[in-house]
């Protein structure tokens, strides 16, 4: 009956937001799409930090890869729906490729670890003439007004945010759900019971990354322009993070909520009062973090909150794995 | 150059990095607590001492008490009535509230006075002691003095005083420390005070090597998590010895292969320390890992 219930709302849901072209004007459609890219983004990270529990604060890197890789690709003369599927490809391959060492590591080690292969990327992009170096990168305009540029980047990006939050249902019903779910609890259990744990937590963090690489590529070709320090900004990575833990980690809706609502914030914040929207963004991932810890939505059995107290130290100490 | 003005410039440069991020190892290592708003207090102690010079021509020497002071004075307070609520979360909720914090902190200086690059130069800032060949530029040695010097009386206080003693054990055991009558949640504030003044006198010398804006600290929290890593996380001696190893890596990279790739080489080398040895080049945690308020 409840399930019922949800997927009747959450199809009402879906449908109005298809339909709010109708009645959106330009400016409020942008809004709506950088919304959408976010959602998709929490919902990508959420199959990684909601259902494994491990704490992905680097998980921006794979918007700038997808971002880049597409530009790239691009300029190179490929087409946008080709491009955008190598961004996706590059961006699966990334995660796998690093995930096999670095998700070996616990909690607080595997977080830092992100973080570096955030700052790493973004080091490299930096210096490579292929992505234009500091100076940024231009994308190949859009072909078409700009009404109709603003559809087609609400309606691939809320297709992504979409396919994002279905992708999440169908992983956490599915027998890989249970396995991450399992290693949520107890990794070592999880492998006595012969759980691949190695194999479960690489294809969902390489899942995460397919998804967030393809929201980079829309958002490199709806940006039209990209410079490293923007496609790899850290703070893309932290706010995602947040956005997560604010809604609720590891439930189906609340990195929906989390990203629509912080980033209507700071959306708004933004126009009102420039560049001290960055410190009033600032207080309020203080405050999350003080108050609101375990998230808006929680659910009975998962134990959202059980992700960022996995992290306390004890807990949280690296496991050598032989073979 | 020769060699050997390298391995001297690698030094220096260690010394100023470990003056940077001997306070944030002491704020890891006492409380489990991964302080992003480390860099916030380097750009306040550097903004501290670019208004004394510019306003009172204070050397930056002379305003390193008055930064520290400040930066206490900010600390406390936001240890002891918000981050300790964060705490209890564990350490991936800390690093989100601090990072908040350091958002918030940064883009009110940002507001306040631009984003505009300073300087701050004080008489001797070009002058140096000659050894031969070799020249030893008299600031960064100065700096580097500093940083043996702080961490030396870190290492005093810890081991030596009644209050470092307290310190050591609410980080090793915080509820058996709160039983025999150790008022844990101070000494946590005490402790990120103290960590956050030594950023401030960090930010005081940094600012005369180097343009004081209000994203300095973050470039500089960067180099902090690979020393730490190096060094071990949470260990001030650690901290010091990956200051050094990092600064000579980044200095023999510039020089013998390209000045571009030294950021790229030291954050692979952040995560395969981590692959390799989690715990750090340089051995075990500091003092305790457990944290619960």
């Amino acid at each position: 009956m409840k399930r019922r219930l949800s997927v009747l709302v959450g199809g009402a849901a879906a449908a109005a937001l298809l339909s709010s072209p109708a009645v959106l004007n330009d400016y409020w459609l942008r809004v709506a799409t950088g919304v959408l890219l976010w959602v998709a983004m929490a919902e990508a990270l959420n199959l990684i930090l909601g259902l494994a529990g491990y704490p992905a604060f680097g998980n921006g890197v794979f918007l700038g890869l997808g971002a880049y890789t597409t530009a790239v690709l691009m300029n190179a003369g490929w087409g946008f729906w080709p491009a955008l599927a190598g961004a996706a490809v590059l961006a699966f391959a990334f995660a796998t490729l690093i995930g096999l060492p670095v998700l070996r590591l616990r909690g607080h080690y595997f977080a830092i670890a992100t973080i570096g292969v955030n700052f790493a990327l973004l080091a490299l992009v930096q210096n490579l003439g292929l992505t234009g170096g500091g100076s940024g990168l231009s994308v190949p305009l859009f072909p078409g007004t700009a009404h109709q540029l603003t559809l087609f980047f609400f309606y691939a990006f809320a297709a992504l945010a979409l396919a994002s939050i279905v992708l999440f249902i169908w992983v956490r019903r599915s027998a890989l759900g249970y396995a991450l779910r399992a290693i949520q609890a107890s990794e070592e259990a999880a492998r006595v019971m012969g759980i691949n744990t190695t194999r479960f937590k690489v294809t969902a963090w390489a899942l995460s990354a397919l998804v967030t690489g393809i929201a980079g590529g829309l958002y490199a070709y709806w940006n039209g322009f990209i410079i490293p320090e923007n496609a790899f900004d850290i703070v893309n990575s932290v706010v995602l993070f947040i956005m997560v833990l604010l809604g609720g980690a590891g439930t189906v809706f609340g990195p929906v909520v989390g990203a629509a609502g912080l980033e209507l914030v700071s959306e708004f914040l933004w126009s009102r009062m420039g560049t001290l929207h960055l410190a009033v963004l600032g207080l309020v991932i203080l405050l999350v973090g003080i108050l609101i810890p375990r998230g808006l939505i929680q659910r009975g059995g998962l134990r959202p909150g059980s992700v960022p107290r996995r992290a306390v130290p004890g807990t949280a100490v690296p496991v050598k794995r032989g073979g | 150059m020769s060699f050997l003005q390298q391995v001297i410039n690698g030094i220096l440069l260690g010394g100023v990095y470990g003056l940077a991020s001997a306070g944030f190892a002491l704020v890891w290592g006492v409380m489990n607590e991964i302080n992003i708003a480390h860099a916030a207090f380097i750009v306040i102690g550097a903004y501290a001492s670019y208004f004394l010079a510019a306003g009172l021509h204070l050397d930056p020497l002379a305003s390193i008490p008055l930064a520290m002071a400040a930066a206490f004075a900010l600390a406390y307070p936001t240890q002891r009535y918000l981050l300790n609520r964060a705490l209890p979360h564990g350490l991936v909720i800390t690093l989100a509230t601090t990072f908040g914090l350091n958002l918030l902190i940064e883009n009110v200086v940002r507001t306040l006075w631009s984003s505009n690059f300073r300087s701050i130069t004080p008489s001797y800032v070009a002058s140096g002691i000659h050894l031969g060949p070799l020249l030893v530029p008299l600031l960064p040695l100065a700096v580097f003095v500093l940083a043996l010097t702080f961490v030396g009386g870190m290492y005093v206080f810890l081991e030596r005083t009644w209050l470092g003693l307290a310190i050591r054990a609410a980080a090793l055991n915080r509820q058996a420390a709160g039983i025999v009558g150790i008022p844990v949640p101070v000494l946590y504030a005490f402790t990120f005070a103290l960590g956050s003044s030594l950023g401030a006198a960090a930010g005081t010398m940094i600012g005369t090597l180097q343009s004081v804006y209000p994203g300095m600290g973050d470039a500089f929290l960067t180099k902090i998590f690979v020393i730490t890593a190096l060094g071990g996380f949470g260990s001030v001696p650690g901290a010091l010895a990956g200051s050094l190893i990092l600064a000579l890596i980044e200095v023999m990279t510039a020089t013998y292969l390209n000045p571009n790739i030294v950021d790229f080489v030291a954050f692979v080398l952040l995560v395969m320390v981590l692959v390799v040895r989690p715990q750090g080049l340089l051995g075990k945690q500091f003092y305790g890992e457990e944290t619960a308020l």
